[in-house]
């Protein structure tokens, strides 16, 4: 089981709605003994289990793809895949992880797999958007300004999460997928470092650069400088 | 503009917006969570930047959780289900 940051770790991160909303997180008590038995079937070739996994599961599949892919059609191939898999790689399943973890593993592994195929629209550099810096350390455009009350009272919302969206597309496949993992699911660096295959410095330094862009994206659409 | 402060990891704006992150998480070291503190604390660039920083990450997870993700209708629940036990079997 993937363990969600605790909401005390992350004192300082008020922002964040509660993920818990998403009702996609699952108990830290861990599976529950019919879940292992379930698995457990599985992996003897019992292909009534095999349907009862999918049934349980399909839909947290699918959400988690669509939220990484943004597109109906694709969710529904990494669901095929993620399940061919499950079928075919049962036997290897150690149990050393939890059979939730290796399923959150697969969906991302695959989700991600589809958007490194998937042709970006166009090239952005994320330098344009990033804040720039004198030689001394200070920033190069002051005042900077402090627009974050003006996102909020703009009567455009949909422009603004159009414009959003298009900014998380313009983004690197591997920087979305942290972007998505942090920042929406919840997850510790450490474990978004695992699943991707990323040291946690990583992690971070994806992280920070995707909101870095996203920020300046921002701030060009409400008209100043993202620097 | 910042002043110069005591610190040579946090002392300017560009150091101290390296560490937001952390900063945010809660994981930076309490010692340079002083020095970035102090940084903020005179410099009025920094405040701003934190606070759009921390607005746009409220703004993204707001899109990612709006729209109310759909289920997966239990037609192509079903379409993939036949789709994949009959690959199951070949295989």
């Amino acid at each position: 089981m993937v363990e969600a940051k605790s909401v005390e770790a992350r004192s300082n991160r008020q922002y964040f709605t509660s993920y818990e909303e998403t009702g996609e997180l699952r108990s830290s008590a861990g599976e529950s003994s019919r879940e292992r038995s379930l698995v457990e079937r599985l992996k003897a070739g019992d292909t009534d289990a095999f349907d009862a996994i999918f049934h349980q599961n399909v839909n947290q599949v699918y959400r988690r793809a669509l939220r990484l892919l943004g597109n109906e059609a694709d969710a529904e191939d990494v669901v095929q895949e993620v399940f061919l898999t499950v079928h075919k790689k049962a036997k290897t399943f150690r149990g050393a992880a939890e059979f939730s973890t290796w399923l959150y593993r697969l969906t991302v592994n695959a989700a991600l797999g589809k958007l490194r195929r998937q042709k970006r629209s166009k090239e952005v550099l994320y330098d344009d958007y990033l804040p720039k810096f004198q030689k001394d350390g200070h920033h190069l455009v002051r005042p900077v300004v402090d627009w974050s009350d003006k996102v909020d009272d703009r009567s455009d919302q949909r422009e603004l999460q159009r414009l959003l969206g298009q900014a998380l597309e313009q983004l690197k496949p591997m920087d979305k997928a942290v972007v998505v993992l942090s920042d929406l699911e919840g997850y510790l660096d450490r474990e978004i470092g695992n699943t991707l295959g990323l040291s946690v410095a990583a992690v971070k330094t994806r992280l920070h650069r995707s909101r870095l862009f996203l920020r300046g994206k921002l701030a060009v659409h409400l008209g100043y400088s993202p620097a | 503009m910042a002043k110069q402060t005591r610190s040579k990891r946090a002392g300017t704006c560009k150091q101290a917006t390296s560490l937001i992150t952390d900063y945010l998480t809660g994981t930076l070291d309490p010692e340079i969570t002083n020095e970035l503190e102090h940084h903020l604390g005179v410099c009025p660039d920094c405040v701003a930047f934190l606070k759009t920083y921390k607005k746009t990450i409220q703004v993204t997870q707001s899109l990612l959780l709006s729209g109310n993700l759909p289920e997966l209708e239990r037609s192509k629940q079903k379409a993939l289900h036949k789709s994949i036990g009959s690959h199951n079997e070949r295989g």
